[in-house]
């Protein structure tokens, strides 16, 4: 903007810039030359934007009113048959049911037991950076050592959770075979695993609170608790509706781990919406209908986005 | 992967004069200057497509003992004046590897030669993802029909046409501890698996071998697996001699009764008391090679890493309990995946290729394979493997999944039949009810548009 200013009229000459007229020359003359250079910044994100994201999800959605497959290159447009198979097939209905389970019983602790983890460590513990490393170190791992290390865990024979309960005496669980057990394993899998993340934002978040409102309540006299209802977790809202929503998000899209450690299985228990789409994409070969099903994923994870936005707004 | 093996350059000419002179200087330029330009694209910068078009691009699956195996056949085969150029891509087993397969076959510009199981054929054949093969070629090489056991050879066509030439058979067996299966009774007199004969017969031979043991008798690992119950089911399903068929639109022809006479005998077997149910593969082989068990019930492909083990091992086919001997089989096998343009004179190199690599079977068997190629399995090297030789029967009497688009190895097909499977063996539910749902997710798929046709 400066650089069209005419000689005189820095910045520091802010009074006369601020002239109805003079703003609107600027700003206009300013906008033409500043986004010149700029596009040219920003072609090369717009390009790789458009062309694997606007552009498959165009794509996308054209194939789901489509027969297309895998193997073939004739396609046909088959209207809305494959959103009517998708209404009609239990699998789509029991797989999103078990996206939605896993979505309730891993985000909620992964909300609180990342905030419970930051108070801790915030608390002023010994030996901060040990609790800070132990905290975020399985966030590192890709998910392929984090199953591995889990399946053995998991082991219903050899592995360490039943060795465990054996020592207290207890019966032995079937964590990946026992159809109402399976959902909650991966779903602690999940939170050992990724709850460093959520945990990293709200101690970011806590160490930018100001200590004058602490000293400030110590010398009202305030307890620990007070403390923490009363200015701790209210200055932390905009963190929770953030982590909260990310967390909600990221957990409707679970693929990786699940596919890797029990495929879904035992009896298609905990197979998610996603694998759904994998397994007839790309093991069924009928792309046309499993894009349909995925547009109906995509409708409704919008749907749960702007219900929360909608929820959250409110309460701000 | 991406390994490239090249022909030997030829020997020179006995009695060729030694000592340079001016010609034998020029000549060896030239040669100089043309095994540079050949040699370019060796470089490590290179990419496969930039390699030399001359080689034979080959697709494969086989890794660990399997992928040495396949690279010292195709090293055999490319020594010589005869050899070939072979650029091998090596690609991870299992759905994704037929994803890209079929993708690359749609495309029109697939490798020249590719391993596939032949109990996929049915998705592939049938929508053109497939060459045939031209039988009076390989006969030309020395290959033909009569080589191969009709069991498989059945398989390889679509519409009368072959499809498919199978380099082994690789069944579902037993693997049992000689000592343990000796003390609990179960030898014959060559200390060979003594026949069974009746469900009742493995029931007893389990308890025998837990007594033995001291700890469990039959092993089988299936928790999350997604191919092992139904390859197990399907053996004992086909001893009963019922048929288990497919027919494009559905409904699936199953003897509801046979199934779950069998789900209900798995059920027997593995009651979770002398046979653990609740195992999955790794810990069936870890239990096994620790000496937690007497038998353990597995792909012929497990005997390299079970010999290692050290344990006095015995192997056998699948015990025939029911009405008549069957067992649960796939066959990998060489294809010619569909190319828009084929070159003639490298579809002629394609078909000489696969005849040498199935008469190199000798060395494919040193893993567990059966091979396919008879001649092979009828040469003394063959006899005096051990244990592989024990189980070369299985080879005629090999049931493969019913054909059809979405059944075969690494399908959802199998994924969806070992679902209620798994649930029966781990008792959450009633062998009926398991034989219900698998009516049901069978005649679920049969109901899907075919997308390969």
């Amino acid at each position: 903007m400066t650089t069209t200013a005419p000689p005189g009229t820095d910045a520091a000459a802010g009074p006369a810039a601020d002239r109805p007229g003079d703003r609107r020359r600027f700003g206009l003359s300013g906008r033409s030359i500043t986004q010149g250079p700029g596009l040219v910044f920003v072609v090369p994100f717009l390009l790789v934007f458009v062309l694997f994201l606007v552009w498959p999800i165009v794509h996308g959605l054209w194939m789901s009113f489509t027969d297309s497959s895998l193997a073939l290159r004739d396609t046909a447009f088959v209207g809305f048959d494959n959103y009517a198979e998708a209404f009609g097939d239990p699998d789509v209905w029991s797989s999103l049911g078990n996206t939605a389970v896993f979505t309730a019983i891993s985000s909620v602790p992964l909300v609180l037991i990342a905030l419970a983890m930051a108070l801790l460590v915030h608390s002023g513990l010994a030996g901060q950076w040990v609790w800070r490393l132990a905290f975020f170190a399985p966030y590192l791992l890709p998910v392929t050592v984090v199953t591995l290390i889990w399946t053995w865990l998991y082991q219903p024979e050899l592995g360490l959770a039943n060795q465990f309960l054996g020592t207290l005496g207890m019966e032995p669980v079937g964590w990946l075979s026992d159809e109402a057990v399976a959902m909650w394993s991966i779903a602690a899998l999940t939170v050992w695993w990724t709850v460093g993340f959520n945990f990293l934002l709200y101690l970011a978040a806590l160490q930018s609170l100001p200590s004058t409102y602490y000293e400030a309540a110590a010398l009202d006299g305030a307890g620990a608790w007070r403390r923490l209802w009363s200015i701790t977790l209210p200055q932390l809202r905009r963190t929770t509706v953030l982590v909260a929503m990310l967390q909600v998000l990221a957990s409707l899209k679970v693929f990786d781990q699940i596919y890797i450690l029990t495929k879904g299985g035992p009896n298609a228990s905990t197979r998610p919406v996603l694998e759904y789409v994998y397994d007839v994409g790309f093991t069924g070969y009928r792309l046309g209908y499993a894009s349909a099903v995925s547009y109906l994923f995509f409708a409704l994870v919008i749907v749960v986005s702007l219900v929360q936005l909608r929820l959250f707004r409110q309460e701000d | 992967m991406f390994t490239r093996f090249s022909a030997s350059p030829p020997t020179p000419a006995p009695g060729a004069a030694p000592g340079p002179t001016r010609r034998r200087l020029l000549r060896h330029g030239t040669a100089a200057a043309g095994a540079l330009l050949a040699a370019g694209p060796l470089s490590g910068c290179a990419s496969p497509a930039a390699a030399d078009a001359s080689a034979l691009r080959v697709w494969d699956l086989f890794q660990g003992g399997d992928g040495m195996l396949m690279d010292d056949m195709i090293k055999a085969v490319s020594e010589g004046p005869q050899g070939f150029e072979v650029e091998r891509t090596i690609l991870d087993w299992g759905p994704s590897y037929y994803t890209k397969l079929a993708m690359s076959a749609a495309g029109g510009r697939a490798s020249d030669v590719a391993i596939m199981h032949l109990s996929r054929l049915a998705g592939y054949a049938p929508g053109g993802l497939l060459d045939p093969f031209d039988l009076d070629l390989l006969a030309e090489f020395g290959v033909s029909q009569k080589d191969f056991a009709p069991a498989v050879w059945s398989r390889t066509q679509h519409d009368g046409t072959v499809y498919a030439i199978p380099l082994d058979v690789h069944p579902f067996i037993v693997f049992y501890d000689e000592e343990a299966a000796g003390k609990a009774g179960l030898l014959d007199s060559s200390g060979e698996l003594a026949p069974l004969g009746s469900p009742d017969a493995l029931l007893d031979a389990g308890k025998a071998l837990a007594e033995a043991t001291g700890q469990k008798g039959i092993l089988f690992g299936h928790v999350t697996d997604t191919a092992q119950t139904w390859r197990q089911f399907a053996a004992l399903y086909a001893q009963t001699g019922a048929a288990f068929t497919l027919p494009d639109g559905g409904p699936p022809k199953i003897d509801v009764d046979a199934a779950v006479r069998v789900v209900d005998f798995m059920q027997r077997l593995f009651d979770g008391r002398t046979n653990p149910n609740n195992l999955d593969y790794n810990g069936a082989m870890a239990g096994f090679i620790g000496g937690r068990g007497g038998m353990v019930m597995l792909g012929e492909w497990e005997l390299p890493t079970l010999k290692k083990s050290g344990i006095p091992l015995g192997a056998a086919p699948f015990p025939q309990v029911f009405d008549k001997p069957a067992v649960y089989t796939d066959s990998h096998s060489f294809v010619l995946p569909h190319q828009d343009n084929p070159d003639p004179a490298r579809r002629h190199q394609a078909h000489r290729y696969v005849a040498e690599m199935v008469k190199q079977s000798l060395t494919w068997a040193s893993a567990g394979h059966i091979p396919a190629y008879q001649p092979v399995i009828a040469e003394p090297e063959y006899a005096a493997l051990d244990p592989q030789s024990s189980y070369a029967d299985a080879g005629e009497v090999a049931v493969l999944d019913p054909p059809n688009w979405f059944a075969g190895a690494a399908s959802n097909f199998q994924n969806r039949m070992c679902q209620p499977l798994q649930s029966a063996l781990l008792g959450n539910t009633s062998a009926e009810k398991a034989v219900r749902q698998m009516v049901r997710e069978a005649d679920a798929l049969l109901r899907q548009p075919n997308p390969v046709a």
